[in-house]
């Protein structure tokens, strides 16, 4: 089918895309209004927030040594250089443009030993720059993660025609700035609400009480079946989930800095997921969406009200969940069923700032015979939306390399992670399936 | 629940980690940083100073118990610190060799020569000998590893035993990455883990080196290649040294890397990047310590707890405006809990009594109260945040921080048999 396609039509559904997706963006333009960007990141910086922890650098160089960008680059200096000594330089203006190559994997500040806050001081640097120096379209447009998933959804083969046909991906990289090669979701003919109003009532009863499933836009369109396997799992052990309408978290938004977007997005996903219940716990099986709730908005965005602390506060990455279920004894691993297999397990960049350690790596090691060999990458180098840029994709696709080659060397049929943009960066540099670990879990379960 | 939680990711932290995992144990290992190993030399100090130079550290170890019964080798003898280092050495044969009981002389980033006992088999064919021949090579694009001024010192060098060496200087320019002018140390060893690239820069060196010398070299000698640098010696054709640089460090590096990488495989769970915030305590037992996760406090509970969190170097102590010292994640006993009087002004006098406060354990490193009493029947301490060391003054820290640590893990194990 990809074949009968013209490149015409391929112009005329880029461009409409483009502008059902940005539509406040001014044709032509390459600035979006101030109001937009952070108008008071440069405020920001210069209060107590983030700004102050730089005086607690040590210049130890911990950060620069688990940078995944710098390891493969010298266009960008290093998180210390750019961060805490650069920021020096900065009172609020933005005087260099290596942040830009920040892709704000946040490994800097988890690793540092003094507790400076790198990657905060550079997502709102990078916010500045882009106030200062304009932002291109093509970041706006990729940071609308529902809208692409609504506009998808219902002409699914076409779409995914559309984005596996060659010379539309060089238009789109032309016009857009999406690099042709990056890694790009597969759209599902039916969305996870579909199959929700579909589906037959679970027949388990509920043992366990009610609960609440945060999926993220991937999950409600992308990676349906992520979102169908946890919702089976979670009702297996004894829980009724339940799914309150929901949408985006706004961290793409975030790190392209569409800070004011952002906050619109997270505040109305929080008060969505509020509607469910307001004491009961919140799961997500995406890891980095979990990360935005837990403490990036507040972190970063800025965002300082109590319904996102208490929604921050309520929310458990899934196998967090399970592995703390599993070590006070309430998670039934005598009903796993054996994988005879080795499987390579990355942790995601934004699941490991969550400071919890691997859960997913603890948890499916209690499947018996199945092999968990942990990635030992720092990143995937796709860091959310960065690998898709086009002046970034070598860059990411360097990042990756190490991990590409360890998860090739470790089972060419199939490879575990967290969170679905890593994934389909993994599955896209490496060939090898790439699955969010309820996946396994779902199978040992005997569920699927 | 874990059966043992470790606090720390440092050697002592790692090698608490390690002998629990392989003795049995379930365990945790929680740290906030990625530990002090890549900010060291790479090296195993036992005792380098005492106070004059020690040519004999596990002799000295012996004697210090005599001279300072608050050191933390009093507590722990020279047998604990000899099988210590040879369980260390035992885990990394690759990356530490040498004899525990005999120092060897090292050349310093700056010229200077300092000892200690196991060194990575890549630095030792640098140890510094009456008549040595020395020729420094520098890199033009690393700043780091200043030639002319390693050179100029260890030429006039106090050669320990007596006797003289010579050294001179050279420079070469062999980019790790051509666009770039100012290169990090690690990004040379990783550039150097590629064989083709080791190869160009061997062959440039060893233009440079004349009959009969030694080549010192700044310590990027490759970073999961532990071979890379006999590739390199090789091509070169002289006996070769490696020089560890200021941080980023990557002989401490490929020690780190390597020793988490077995904690893991041991089974350990590895929870890295977030604080120790408190603890809950039943009885004279820690029942569990809670850390400052994303979003929420995460509780861990196990039945026996290491803790391991380094000194005031790491901020696992602090010293406030009124000079009150406290232990701020477990709010610890310390040896002294005010700084008036430990700190005196003289810059270049005698070491500075505030920095050998830290908690006091005994024989079973169990900390102690102000009583001399275990405070916690399941808590133990080990390296840096012990009490009665100077570390880097005296060249201790690693032989401590093993040391302390294997006890620790002893003590839980020989218990729960």
């Amino acid at each position: 089918m990809s074949k009968k396609l013209d490149l015409s039509t391929v112009v005329k559904s880029v461009s409409s895309a483009a502008k059902s997706a940005g539509a406040q963006v001014a044709s032509g333009a390459r600035k979006v209004t101030q109001r937009d960007t952070a108008p008071d990141a440069a405020e920001r910086l210069g209060n107590e927030l983030a700004r102050s922890t730089l005086d607690h650098c040590v210049k130890c160089t911990v950060c620069e040594t688990n940078c995944p960008v710098s390891r493969v680059t010298p266009l960008f200096s290093g998180p210390k250089f750019v961060g805490p000594q650069g920021e020096r330089f900065r009172h609020g203006d933005s005087v260099d443009h290596s942040v830009d190559y920040c892709s704000s994997c946040g490994t800097c500040t988890v690793v540092c030993p003094q507790g400076v806050n790198v990657a905060e001081i550079n997502s709102l640097a990078r916010a500045a720059m882009k106030q200062q120096n304009g932002m291109p379209i093509r970041d706006q447009l990729i940071s609308r993660t529902t809208i692409m998933g609504a506009a998808m959804t219902p002409v699914a083969p076409v779409a995914n025609a559309v984005l596996g046909f060659k010379p539309a991906r060089v238009v789109m990289e032309k016009v857009v700035g999406v690099h042709r090669d990056a890694p790009m979701p597969t759209a599902r003919p039916e969305t996870l609400a579909t199959w929700l109003k579909k589906r037959p009532k679970p027949t388990k009863p509920a043992t366990r009480g009610p609960i609440v499933y945060f999926h993220g836009c991937a999950g409600g369109y992308f990676e349906v079946e992520t979102s169908k396997q946890t919702i089976e799992v979670l009702e297996h052990l004894g829980y009724e989930v339940l799914v309150p309408k929901q949408g985006c978290c706004g961290l793409a938004e975030q790190s392209n800095g569409l800070f004011e977007s952002a906050k619109k997005s997270v505040r109305s996903l929080v008060r969505a997921l509020r509607t469910a219940g307001t004491d009961l716990t919140i799961i997500s099986s995406s890891g980095s969406c979990t990360g935005m709730l837990k403490h990036e908005a507040h972190e970063i965005l800025g965002v300082d009200d109590s319904e996102l602390a208490d929604v921050g506060t309520r929310i458990r990455e899934f196998s967090e969940f399970l592995l703390d279920l599993y070590d006070a004894g309430e998670f039934p691993a005598e009903e796993l069923r054996p994988l005879q297999m080795t499987v390579p397990y990355h942790a995601p960049c934004q699941l490991k700032s969550q400071g919890m350690g691997t859960p997913a790596a603890d948890l499916l090691r209690l499947i018996p015979g199945l092999t968990v060999v942990d990635s030992d990458a720092v990143c995937c180098g796709i860091a959310g939306t960065y690998g898709l840029k086009k002046e970034k994709y070598d860059i990411a696709q360097a990042v990756g390399k190490p991990l590409f080659d360890m998860v090739q060397a470790t089972n060419k049929d199939l490879a575990v992670c967290d969170t679905e943009t890593c994934r389909w960066q993994i599955q896209k540099g490496s060939g090898v399936p790439t699955v969010h670990p309820v996946t396994l879990l779902h199978r040992s379960l005997g569920l699927s | 629940m874990r059966d043992a939680i470790v606090i720390g990711s440092g050697l002592a932290g790692l090698t608490a980690a390690l002998r629990l995992a392989k003795g049995g144990k379930t365990v945790s290992l929680i740290s906030k940083g990625p530990g002090g190993l890549q900010l060291s030399q790479g090296t195993f100090d036992i005792l380098g100073y005492s106070p004059d130079r020690v040519s004999d550290p596990l002799d000295a170890v012996g004697a210090l118990a005599k001279t300072k019964p608050e050191h933390p080798y009093a507590v722990l003898g020279a047998d604990a610190v000899r099988e210590a280092a040879e369980f260390v050495a035992g885990l990394v044969p690759d990356l530490l060799a040498g004899d525990p009981a005999s120092n060897v002389n090292l050349p310093t980033a700056v010229g200077a020569v300092r000892p200690t006992a196991l060194a990575q088999p890549s630095m030792i064919d640098g140890a510094v000998k009456d008549g040595n021949a020395y020729v420094v090579v520098g890199l033009r694009r690393l700043k780091d590893f200043q030639a002319t001024l390693v050179a100029g010192n260890l030429d006039r060098a106090e050669v320990p035993g007596g006797g003289s060496v010579s050294a001179r200087a050279v420079w070469i320019d062999v980019p790790a990455r051509p666009e770039e002018a100012d290169t990090t140390g690690l990004t040379y060893a990783r550039a150097l883990d590629d064989p083709n690239v080791r190869a160009t820069f061997a062959k440039a060196v060893a233009k440079q080196a004349n009959a009969g010398e030694i080549v010192v070299l700044p310590g990027v000698l490759g970073l999961d290649d532990h071979d890379a640098w006999r590739d390199i010696a090789q091509i070169v054709d002289h006996p070769v040294c490696e020089v560890p640089l200021p941080p980023p460090g990557v002989p401490g590096l490929r020690l780190f890397r390597t020793l988490s990488a077995l904690a893991r495989d041991a089974g350990v769970r590895m929870i890295n990047g977030s604080k120790v915030i408190a603890k809950r305590v039943e009885g004279d037992r820690v029942v569990s310590v809670s850390i400052s996760s994303a979003g929420h406090a995460r509780e861990y509970e196990a039945s026996a707890f290491v803790f391991a969190p380094g000194g005031f170097e790491s901020g696992a102590l602090a010293v406030d405006s009124y000079g009150h010292i406290t232990e701020p994640a477990l709010g610890l006993p310390l040896s002294h809990d005010s700084a008036e009087g430990l700190i005196h002004g003289d810059f270049w006098g005698s070491d500075q009594a505030l920095f050998e406060v830290g908690v006091r354990v005994d024989q079973s490193m169990r900390v102690l109260g102000p009583d001399s009493a275990p405070v916690y029947s399941n808590l133990f301490a080990a390296g840096g945040i012990l009490a009665g060391a100077t570390r880097w003054r005296e060249k201790s820290g690693e032989g401590i921080a093993a040391a302390s640590a294997l006890r620790a893990a002893d003590t839980i194990l020989g218990e729960e048999k």
